[in-house]
């Protein structure tokens, strides 16, 4: 949120001293790395098949994305359905 | 304590029907009854092969023996920096088979079908024991191998070395072994660079102890698996129709119109050698208990190039026994293949500017292949004291491609000062600004 008195430039310390602290820490630990196996594995993949049917309109949002965009989390797990094969 | 007073009770009858203690369990692998009699089609089911569908075993080493080609001296080393054994007493030089041509692992990828499990990657054994002793054939005498840090021992009589090459049911003998390449040196100046890097931040008792020539050599557990899946994936998408702006100064605000999609995808694809760690201790990537997320990041390896199981190429390494079979290890399998899915689909919804949320998945897999393998890594790992145990911190350094990658620990009062003063001067900075802008 800003306003005119540009009272939002005080959130500049804790926001540094906040940023400084987790990119040290990660940079030392590495807690967030693992193996990229998305992108580091040999696939082999047929081309991409589907459907997209549009089923409404949005109008007026001031949310720059859809909610839950989830397109690039793709070790973020949804709802399973049963597979035919098992 | 016996009462001569009391009657002994009567005797049971006698009961032999199927079943019965009396029975005599018939021998491992054979069946009784007789298959010539049954109905072919549960004659067929009997008659079938075992389920392990390669056999990746070596008959020529089960003696734990392995012998020059040329001299037959059993003093069989790994060449370092090459994939090649040496005879430590000739100096003749081989190449151990690669497991890609030997057993035809690269390919037919697309006609996977159902779980294949090479003879290496089968179930362990609820009773498996980690000692393995061997009876010398020069000497006599007994030498034991311990399996879960060890494949290979000397006989202290007549220093024949012994490996452990036989496939036991202890899941310490993998199908594969991919040597090292990188040698002790130059992981040493890897862990170094790596440290020299995060010095000013990193525990003083870290600092102190720090000796990367203790580095250790080691071999984990792996389970290389190629898969032939298919993937369904569902959600929705949307498309930004109008961007425009209400109000005017600082109230002005920015709107979207946008419109909103059903999407769904299927793929069609196979895996090659994916990586699964089948030690527990290893496979469990927590980094809030563990640092083994470190060993993870240095996959892949290249994992075409192993050779076939020799105990020879293990000399003078350490090793790590699998703990996990196959079965334990599916789901992990099926999470990975849903995120490779994922992955595979997000370039055929580009259109959808304003992003995809995706929200059902479902994987078909049509067939898997198993093989478990031993891949090199070289090991350094530093305990920092603490509460629960405290926190084992490793670098690591990929043992083919040299990839490092490490967990230093922080001296957390030192990282905490720096903050709060960066802070502090931003905020002075801030201060001053909105001072003079008022």
């Amino acid at each position: 949120m800003s306003d005119d008195s540009g009272l939002w430039l005080l959130l500049l310390g804790p926001a540094g001293a906040t940023g400084l602290y987790w990119g040290l820490y990660r940079y030392y630990r590495n807690t967030d790395k693992s193996h990229a196996f998305e992108r580091e594995t040999v696939v082999d993949a047929k081309p991409v098949t589907g459907s997209d049917q549009k089923i409404g309109q949005i109008t007026g949002t001031r949310e720059t994305e859809i909610d839950g965009n989830n397109v690039q989390s793709y070790r973020k797990r949804v709802k399973r359905l049963e597979s035919d094969t098992g | 304590m016996s009462n001569s007073t009391r009657s002994s009770p009567p005797p049971l009858p006698p009961y032999t029907g199927p079943g019965s203690p009396q029975d005599v369990p018939p021998l491992p692998g054979s069946s009784p009854l007789d298959p010539a009699t049954l109905p072919e089609p549960i004659r067929d089911e009997l008659l079938a092969p075992d389920p392990v569908a390669i056999d990746t075993s070596s008959d020529e080493l089960k003696d734990g023996l392995n012998r020059c080609p040329k001299c037959g001296a059993s003093d069989i080393r790994h060449k370092p920096g090459s994939d090649l054994l040496i005879c430590l007493y000739c100096r003749n030089e081989w190449h151990g088979a690669r497991v890609e041509e030997e057993f035809g692992l690269g390919i037919g990828l697309d006609e996977l079908s159902g779980t294949v499990i090479a003879s290496g990657a089968r179930d362990i054994a609820a009773d498996a024991a980690s000692l393995m002793t061997f009876k010398c054939t020069g000497c006599g005498a007994e030498v034991t191998v311990n399996t879960d840090n060890a494949m290979t021992a000397r006989c202290h009589w007549c220093r024949h070395v012994f490996g452990v090459n036989e496939q036991v049911d202890n899941g310490a003998v993998p199908d594969a072994v991919l040597p090292f390449h990188i040698r002790k040196d130059d992981a040493v100046a890897r862990i170094r660079q790596f440290v020299d890097k995060r010095r000013f931040f990193a525990l003083k008792a870290f600092k102190e102890q720090f000796t990367p020539e203790n580095v250790v050599g080691v071999y984990l557990p792996y389970m290389i698996v190629d898969g032939k899946a298919s993937a369904d994936i569902a959600g929705k998408g949307e498309i930004q129709t109008r961007r425009y702006t209400k109000g005017s100064g600082d109230d002005k605000k920015t709107y979207y119109d946008a419109d909103v999609y059903r999407v769904e995808r299927h793929v069609d694809f196979t895996v090659d050698d994916l990586p699964l760690e089948s030690s527990t201790e290893r496979g469990n990537l927590d980094t809030r208990v563990n640092t083994n997320n470190i060993i993870n990041t240095i996959l892949p390896f290249d994992t075409k190039n192993a050779v076939k199981w020799n105990a020879s190429y293990l000399s003078g390494f350490s090793s790590e026994k699998r703990n996990t079979d196959v079965q334990h290890l599916i789901p992990r399998m099926e999470d990975q293949l849903l995120s490779i899915a994922r992955a595979q689909v997000e370039d055929s919804v580009e259109r959808y500017g304003r992003g995809v949320r995706w929200e059902q998945e479902r994987l078909d897999v049509h067939g898997t292949r198993w093989v478990s393998m031993y891949l090199p890594v070289w090991l350094y790992s530093y305990h920092q004291p603490g509460s629960n145990g405290g926190m084992l911190h490793y670098i690591a350094v990929n043992g083919r491609t040299g990839e490092t990658m490490g967990s230093v620990p922080v001296q957390q009062w030192k990282l905490l000062l720096t903050a709060i003063t960066v802070g502090t001067f931003l905020e002075g900075i801030a201060l001053w600004i909105v001072g003079t802008s008022s």
